[in-house]
């Protein structure tokens, strides 16, 4: 035993007790005196001018408080983790199914969703882009501004070039993953309201408390130490709580009524509009010797990073540097552009496009094992990363380098069970 | 719309309440009652957050009416640790480590309560079968059925 007071030991994890009893508080086991329930209105097109929007009728309907359009937001109107593209209530145009119109609070769940149902809209639809293939061509539809791209990257290590004459084998081939969904068991929700010293509060299910305070003050137009976000108990998030959730439209209805007011989503439109994992096409071209020595790696990626760019800038940042994976290779190259389209929006999801990458050399690597008639454990631990390797970033890694140890115990794992 | 009243036993009280025709027997135990330990996850029955034990029966009460209670007896985690102390299940758990997020903790336990009151020591692929129905997100499973097999042991 060493003499830490936890390392090395095992503890009960801090919070244990209340989740096993059933007291810890969740956002939506929040409720006040005097409090409303909130909703949004959302779009059922995914590309569209608004012509008409009529909230008089819902605004009509008794037990409802305050039913809100952009008009109503006395600050920004656009927020985003690192780009400012996303509307708190759309002002020019929808970009997605599921963009944020209008906001209801009522006395009741049951009242919001009637007023929900009062409210009329008119579209003028415009072209959906819903590939990247459409989206990069000229006479596109442009979803942001006059270009639907909306981050490039470009890595280069070694020469990449010069590096084809020096290989026996070169294998092509192209890998597409796929849109997920984090499906954090806990739907998003929120409660607002004026605590004791005027402050705005907003209790939320979040993985992002201090960038969401930022986002309720610049939309409502008030100094930061006036809003005050905090976490309740969070069922999950795996990323998909680190874009902002109901906490804007929650902090505008409180804003207006002065009163609590509660939003919970449900699993439909909790799904509809959280960040999903980015969906990645990437053609990769990979030279080897005959021994199985890794040459060159040339990677294009693109990505269809949907209707507003969330953590994109993040995760094209991650994935090129990854591409080559844990192994050694003098000539790396790869390309990667995400695009905007009309798709739900894709962003932070464990692993940042590291997940997608792997898809990528894993594959490449399990390609060269069979074109060369080797052992793919083999191939792998021949260029595993070590100490004493340079990776693709020109970083020259001096310690804690575990793969070579974990592939083979992995492997030793897998022959037992297998 | 008209209430109708219904008489139920919680977590081993009377319970007499007026309830709307529609209202779901989820909404009438978190709203009406307090219980906030029933969790919606999904609202369509497929991920067991709000599981609670009816009438012996570990049930999804989003998918049923709070008029469907009528002279039920009806347990939620709330109910569960008796004059303070916690029951073996929620024990395991806190010292398998079979809690991360929380959410899904409360349905967990309960459909082990339910399983091991019919059956006190079941097999690994009894326990897998029986927590079938409640979805984790964080974990995985493995721990949350050791956590089981272990408060079937003790």
């Amino acid at each position: 035993m060493n003499n830490y007071s936890v390392l090395g030991k095992s503890e009960i994890k801090v919070d244990a007790v209340e989740k096993v009893l059933g007291t810890a508080k969740f956002a939506a086991d929040y409720t006040m005196p005097n409090m409303l329930w909130g909703g949004v209105f959302r779009s059922t097109v995914p590309h569209a001018y608004i012509k008409k929007l009529n909230l008089e009728k819902a605004r009509a309907l008794p037990g409802v408080a305050c039913v809100l359009d952009h008009t109503a937001i006395p600050g920004g109107n656009r927020f985003g983790i690192i780009i400012k593209d996303e509307p708190c209530l759309v002002d020019d145009k929808v970009r997605r199914y599921g963009d944020a119109i209008a906001v209801v609070a009522a006395e009741t769940k049951e009242l919001v969703h009637e007023a929900l149902e009062l409210i009329e809209v008119e579209y003028e639809e415009l072209e959906p882009i819903f590939t990247v293939e459409r989206a990069m061509e000229e006479d596109a539809p442009k979803i942001h501004g006059d270009s639907n791209v909306h981050a490039k990257k470009f890595l280069n290590f070694g020469d990449v070039d010069a590096a084809w004459d020096k290989c026996d084998i070169i294998i092509e081939n192209t890998y597409s993953t796929h849109r997920l969904s984090h499906m954090f068991i806990e739907p998003d929700a929120g409660i607002s309201y004026y605590d004791d010293q005027g402050l705005l509060t907003v209790i939320a299910s979040t993985q992002n408390p201090h960038y969401d305070r930022g986002e309720v003050a610049v939309m409502l137009g008030i100094p930061a130490n006036q809003v005050r976000v905090k976490q309740a108990a969070t069922g999950g998030g795996f990323g998909g709580k680190l874009d902002i959730g109901v906490q804007l439209h929650c902090a505008l209805l409180t804003y207006y009524t002065k009163r609590p007011v509660k939003i919970v989503r449900d699993r439909r439109e909790s799904t509809m509009v959280s960040a999903k994992r980015h969906p990645i096409t990437m053609h990769a071209k990979t030279g080897a010797t005959k021994d199985g020595k890794l040459v060159a790696v040339d990677v294009d990626m693109v990505s269809d990073s949907g209707a507003y760019a969330s953590y994109g800038p993040a995760v094209i940042g991650r994935a090129p540097v990854h591409i080559a994976g844990p192994y050694e290779c003098p000539n790396v190259r790869c390309s990667a552009v995400f695009y905007y389209t009309n798709s739900p929006m894709a962003g932070a999801f464990r692993g940042f496009g590291v997940p997608q990458a792997a898809v990528c050399h894993e594959g490449q690597m399990n390609a060269l094992a069979r074109a060369l008639n080797m052992d793919p454990i083999e191939i792998r631990l021949k260029n595993a990363h070590k100490v004493g390797t340079v990776i693709p970033t020109g970083q020259k890694l001096t310690e804690s380098v575990g793969f070579a140890d974990t592939l083979k115990m992995a492997a030793a794992k897998a022959a037992e069970v297998m | 719309m008209n209430k109708i009243k219904i008489t139920c036993t919680v977590n081993g009280e009377a319970v007499c309440r007026e309830v709307y025709p529609n209202q779901r027997l989820l909404d009438f135990l978190r709203e009406e009652l307090g219980l906030t330990s029933v969790k919606e996850g999904c609202g369509e029955g497929e991920c067991g957050a709000c599981t609670v034990i009816f009438n012996g029966e570990p049930v999804t009460s989003c998918c049923m009416l709070a008029g469907q209670a009528e002279g039920a007896d009806i347990v939620t985690l709330e109910g569960l640790s008796k004059n303070g102390e916690m029951d073996k299940i929620q024990k395991a758990f806190i010292e398998v480590g079979a809690v991360q997020c929380g959410f899904c903790t409360p349905g967990m336990v309960l459909t082990a309560k339910a399983l091991l009151d019919k059956n006190p020591h079941p097999t690994m692929d009894e326990i897998k079968l029986a927590m079938s129905g409640n979805l984790c997100r964080c974990t995985g499973y493995a721990k949350i059925h050791q956590a089981v097999a272990k408060a079937a042991a003790e």
